[in-house]
């Protein structure tokens, strides 16, 4: 809502001109000033002449000479190329020395063998408008010789606020006046409403069926009316509120809307065929040419105003075409109807015709406004168009809304505003809003219907606080039990910072994916259809319509737009949900929704010295970030071989907790990296995030040994497709000295033979190994090895340390 | 000459002339090598002093004494000398190794794996620190939420525009209904977690929110919230004023001053936004880049909440009150980080994500 500060002066007395204060004055009542645009004269040394004598150019057609009064008792010769006006005419004449908008300075000078004194100006020449096809042509009454600007209330500030939804009361000048009032504690004055009729009746009935969609039609029907400009008082303040002028009748109607906040049309009362209008739904397929030109199909949702020929109006939204005001119109049916908000709302976003108007309705007209609003637009269209207003006025209004009463005790306030808040200051708060306060042992306070927004008591505590101004309020902060992460929130935290602290950066991907997409990760597709897909109804676009059931696309996605840009290593993880189509075990009534965690890696990776080339990413790396987070966190990962679509056959593991599997970790399938346009191996990881960020028993400590321990080393021949890591744990579970055992070598021959090196250590907590009891420890192992297909190839001594 | 030494007769004179050419040497000595073997001809076992050593016992008793003594006062005294210039060439070496061995500290010789939080990850996380200091939990909920719970719980109408589908975006799952949609804010925790737990609530719920929005350099379909929720019995509104300042000042500076403003949302009555000084300019500059000359810099929605949330989760508003407040991560890190657009976000570019160190 865009106010000017000259115009709203006619509504109400401000105490202050000052912008900032004023511009606090709109934050604090809610309405929030989103730019302040000062509106100054453009130009200098324009004043306001009377045009005394027109006469031909005698060395050229396209112009003429004109004299004119500049009020100085002087006749001044200026040349103009303008058509649309003859002697009488009153003018903005640029004098010479004037600047005009742009800096474009006038002087005396001869044009065509004849000087010039000055210009005579057009609206777009003094910034004031496009129109540019003639000079402008100012009210006869305009005082000859005075600086133009003087009747173009300039200078003038501009508070273009944001009015919140549930204030429809405030989208006029009259309740942006009121609302001031109540700041400054003053008065308002409201626009006159008295009318002149002729005894008559309109030449039409009005008959609503659709009663449950308009609240209140009211209308007016005018004669004789003169179609023209508006004059330039409101032109210029439909200007500064950024509405264009059309003529009279339509500026009129644009005028009282913004004055009064009530939407208007304006019916060219002629071009209604019959004598019936009619406000019913629409049929579904039903069309109408709307004043833009756009044909429209309608919805029954639609309300239209019909007449003999069927639809003329898209009610509240936007005027038909066909019964539009036009330069012929001389019979004008004013009409004030308040209707529906929701239909409103749906009708105007589903045509695309957001408006002014619909802005309004939308938030809910009062229908109580009406007839005043009726009035007001009559009022004024007789004052600058002349005619005569019929006294007969068609009211018809199906739904009526009385003023609501609102109980508010004194515990209510001061429990939401505190003890500072008797209930004395909450009447006298109340009252600046021109509320009807009783008094008793609560307040019973009255609330016209023109604001909605208070039907409770909570609702005026808030209209309490906001004439309190928030500023008074004190800061304190509550003392209520003490807070903390959950476990699971803290090992969430733990799982990301061991991924960054290995080197990963985390990414955050929309969840959007395309149907092809789904079935890339998915190991269950039918026909390559992955199931229990969730479906968004309403996608931003068609090929993002599907929620995500694997993170890797998304990360893959954008593992290459970074190798795009040039870097070589693109290390990236992500932890976010993915959604099935199933009901999930947290909560049955709504889709499965787990959390993931997954990581996508390529090119070199890990420490790097000078001259030493970290090693490349492959399903190594994604390993050793599943045994970083196993470790981090405490949980044992089991690792078996394991196939997932999308993951490489060979190279792949399969993640467990318990039993459970968690996920996969591995390589990225050498044809999805095709697919994907990454060059050379990418590791990737994907897994449930939620069984390993679970709560974990305590560990309790275990005592360490301070007796010297035996390091010794077994190569065992093994089958090639041997799980050493399996062989390493079932030779360790044959002994309960080892402290630890790792595998140091892994030999592939060309002809498919493999041999595994593992370096035990053991250590008893109690004392020294001797000799004979490591040797038996060592044949224990290699006793176990060979039950697990292993044949000892060698080994080191045990040498002890 | 030295060989002297074993003739009693000239001991004195052979000793004294074997100590000054044996200190001469020593303090000459250059490196480690030489003063061994220096060490090894004054008072090694083939040396002068060994001799005469062995040859005491040849003397008579009464000459072993003072020969034996004169003998013992000169090795000592050379052995003494050879370990002091010992030491000095030690200390020389080591002085000479550790010149030789300097680096340039300016080279990143070795690097070591470091990545980064993504900046959003990080201001949840800090904004979440800074309310669990206030004494709050972090509750957290799903995405694909029923409507009930993204409106209905929160008084929102059945006409409000924001359930359109131009809004908000719903799923195709589940019976009719039940509709389900992508949370629009993440308030809908709020609701569930007043039903599952009895006053008083201290929380925040972060998390992704979901919006019908195109993608542009303020506008994402996806994008972060943080709510907080405060249900007691005697919560008044200067508490929502204060927290929400505590908040501001460890989140934004010490200095920063808030503001409220009256607003409007379905689920909060009183409801307000809150402006936070401009950290960058403290209000005073016309020019600031951050709040461009304004002051204040708009930052998040709040308000007591209306008593039929509480009773809409079965909770008393004539037993308690409380207040809420939702804030966007992206406006947080954006305003304070400078960043320009909201897709930076989304574009996950490493070259962006690596400037915002934790």
């Amino acid at each position: 809502m865009r106010v000017s500060l000259n115009w709203l002066r006619e509504y109400v007395d401000l105490p202050t001109d000052d912008v900032s204060e004023l511009k606090r004055a709109f934050d604090m009542l809610g309405h929030a000033v989103e730019e302040v645009e000062h509106f100054t004269a453009g130009w200098t040394d324009v004043y306001i002449g009377k045009v005394l004598r027109v006469a031909p150019h005698p060395n050229a057609d396209a112009i003429r000479v004109t004299h004119v009064d500049l009020g100085d008792g002087e006749e001044h010769q200026i040349i103009c190329g303008a058509w649309n006006f003859e002697a009488g005419a009153v003018v903005p004449v640029a004098i010479p020395g004037a600047v005009l908008p742009g800096g474009f300075e006038i002087g005396t000078r001869a044009i065509r063998g004849v000087e010039s004194h000055g210009m005579i100006c057009s609206e777009r020449e003094l910034g004031l408008g496009e129109l540019h096809e003639g000079i402008m042509v100012l009210d006869d009454d305009a005082p000859i010789g005075a600086p133009f600007e003087s009747i173009l209330a300039l200078p003038d500030v501009v508070f273009d606020l944001e009015i919140t939804n549930n204030r429809p009361d405030v989208m006029g000048m009259v309740g942006v006046a009121r609302e001031l009032a109540a700041w400054y504690e003053t008065d308002v004055k409201y626009p006159d409403v008295t009318l002149d009729t002729v005894a008559g009746d309109p030449r039409l009935e009005v008959v609503i069926t659709a009663t449950d969609g308009c609240n209140r039609f009211v209308a007016r029907e005018m004669r004789d009316v003169s179609i023209g400009a508006a004059p330039l008082w409101m032109t210029e303040r439909l200007r500064k509120a950024g509405v264009r002028a059309i003529s009279n009748i339509v500026d009129v109607s644009n005028y009282v809307m913004l004055e009064m906040g009530h939407p208007m049309h304006a019916f060219d009362a002629d071009a209604i065929a019959g004598d019936r209008l009619e406000v019913r739904w629409a049929a579904a397929g039903e069309t109408l040419e709307t004043l833009d030109g756009e044909v429209r199909e309608l919805t029954g949702d639609d309300l239209v105003i019909v007449d003999d020929e069927g639809p003329t109006s898209l009610a509240a939204v936007m005027g038909g075409a066909r019964s539009e005001v036009v330069d012929t119109t001389s019979r004008v049916i004013m009409e004030a109807a308040s209707w529906n908000p929701p239909t409103v709302m749906y009708t105007s976003r589903r045509h695309d015709l957001r408006s002014e108007a619909s802005a309004r309705f939308e938030r809910g007209v009062d229908p109580n406004l009406a007839d005043d609003a009726n009035a007001r637009a009559c009022k004024l269209l007789q004052e600058i168009g002349g005619g005569v207003i019929l006294e007969t006025v068609i009211d018809e209004h199906p739904n009526r809304f009385e003023p609501v009463a609102v109980n508010l005790n004194e515990r209510t306030v001061q429990r939401l505003l505190g003890t500072g808040f008797d209930l004395a200051r909450a009447e006298s708060l109340l009252r600046r809003l021109h509320l009807d306060v009783a008094v008793g042992s609560e307040l019973e306070v009255t609330v016209p219907t023109y604001r909605p927004d208070l039907t409770r008591p909570a609702d005026l505590v808030e209209e309490i606080a906001r004439l309190a101004d928030f500023d008074t309020f004190a800061e304190t902060v509550p003392t209520g039990p003490a807070g903390g992460l959950l476990i699971e929130q803290r090992r969430s935290r733990l799982a990301h910072n061991l991924l960054r602290g290995a080197g990963l950066i985390q990414a955050i991907n929309l969840p959007f994916v395309a149907e092809e997409e789904l079935a890339a990760f998915n190991s269950d597709t039918v026909d390559g259809v992955a199931p229990l897909v969730v479906t968004v109804r309403n996608p931003l676009r068609e090929d993002q319509a599907k929620l995500r059931q694997s993170l890797l696309p998304g990360l893959l996605r954008k593992v290459r737009e970074n190798r795009n840009r040039g870097l070589e290593t693109v290390a990236l993880f992500e932890s976010g949900r993915v959604f099935f189509a199933q009901p999930w075990a947290d909560d049955e009534r709504v889709p499965e929704q787990p959390v993931r965690l997954a990581v996508a890696i390529t090119g070199p990776f890990g420490g790097e010295g000078m001259g030493s080339q970290s090693s490349l990413a492959d399903a190594t790396t994604a390993l050793a970030l599943v045994r970083n987070l196993a470790d981090g966190l405490g949980v044992a990962i089991e690792r078996r071989p394991g196939t997932q679509a999308g993951f490489h056959p060979t190279r792949t593991a399969e993640l467990a907790v318990d039993g459970a599997v968690l996920g996969y970790a591995g390589e990225l399938h050498p044809e999805l990296a095709e697919a994907f346009e990454i060059s050379g191996r990418v590791a990737i990881i994907e897994l449930d995030l939620d069984p390993l960020v679970a709560d974990q028993p305590s560990v309790q400590m275990r005592q360490v040994s301070t007796y010297p321990h035996v390091d010794f080393d077994l190569s065992f021949e093994v089958d090639i497709g041997t799980n050493a890591g399996g062989l390493v744990a079932a030779t360790v579970g044959v002994s309960e000295l080892v402290e630890s055992a790792s595998i140091f070598d892994d030999y592939r021959s060309g002809s498919g033979e493999r041999a595994v090196a593992i370096r035990y250590r053991l250590r008893a907590p109690d004392r020294t190994l001797d000799s004979d009891e490591i040797a038996g420890e060592r044949e224990k192992m290699i006793n176990e090895a060979a039950a697990q297909g292993a044949v000892l190839r060698g080994g080191s001594g045990t040498e002890a340390q | 000459m030295t060989s002297n030494l074993t003739n009693p007769m000239n001991l004195n004179d052979s000793l004294d002339v074997l100590r000054r050419e044996t200190v001469a040497a020593i303090s000459e000595a250059s490196d480690s090598e030489t003063l061994a073997a220096i060490e090894a001809g004054a008072v090694g076992r083939e040396s002068p002093i060994a001799a005469a050593r062995r040859s005491l016992g040849k003397m008579a008793p009464e000459e072993r004494r003072d020969a034996g003594r004169l003998i013992n006062d000169v090795a000592k005294e050379l052995e003494a000398l050879v370990e002091e210039r010992r030491e000095e060439l030690r200390a020389d070496e080591r002085a000479a190794k550790i010149t030789a061995e300097a680096i340039d500290v300016t080279v990143d010789y070795t690097r070591l794996p470091q990545g980064r939080l993504h900046i959003i990850q990080q201001v949840m996380d800090e904004v979440c620190d800074i309310f669990v200091g206030l004494g709050y939990h972090i509750a957290e909920g799903p995405e694909a939420e029923l409507a009930w719970y993204n409106f209905d719980a929160l008084n929102t109408p059945p006409d409000h525009p924001g359930r359109l589908e131009s809004d908000t975006m719903y799923l195709d799952y589940g019976k009719p209904e039940d509709e389900m949609l992508l949370r629009a804010h993440t308030s809908p925790i709020q609701a569930r977690y007043m039903e599952t737990h009895e006053p008083p609530v201290y929380i925040v719920a972060p998390g992704r929110a979901y919006r019908n929005d195109t993608i542009d350099a303020s506008h994402l379909p996806v994008f972060h919230q943080i709510e907080g929720l405060a249900v007691d019995e005697s919560i008044e509104f200067s508490d929502l004023k204060g927290t929400l300042a505590e908040f501001a000042r460890q989140f934004f500076g010490s200095t920063t001053q808030v503001r409220m403003r009256p607003h409007f949302f379905p689920f909060t009555e009183p409801s307000a936004e809150l402006d936070v000084s401009c950290f960058n300019c403290d209000g005073g500059e016309s020019s600031c880049r951050v709040c461009k000359g304004v002051g204040w810099l708009e930052m998040l929605g709040c308000g007591m909440v209306d008593p039929n949330v509480f009773t809409a989760v079965g909770y008393d508003p004539e037993e308690v009150t409380g207040f809420a407040f939702g804030m966007g991560v992206e406006r947080l890190a954006m305003v304070r980080h400078g960043i320009d657009s909201i897709r930076h976000f989304v574009d996950n570019d490493v070259r962006f994500l690596n400037q915002f160190p934790g």
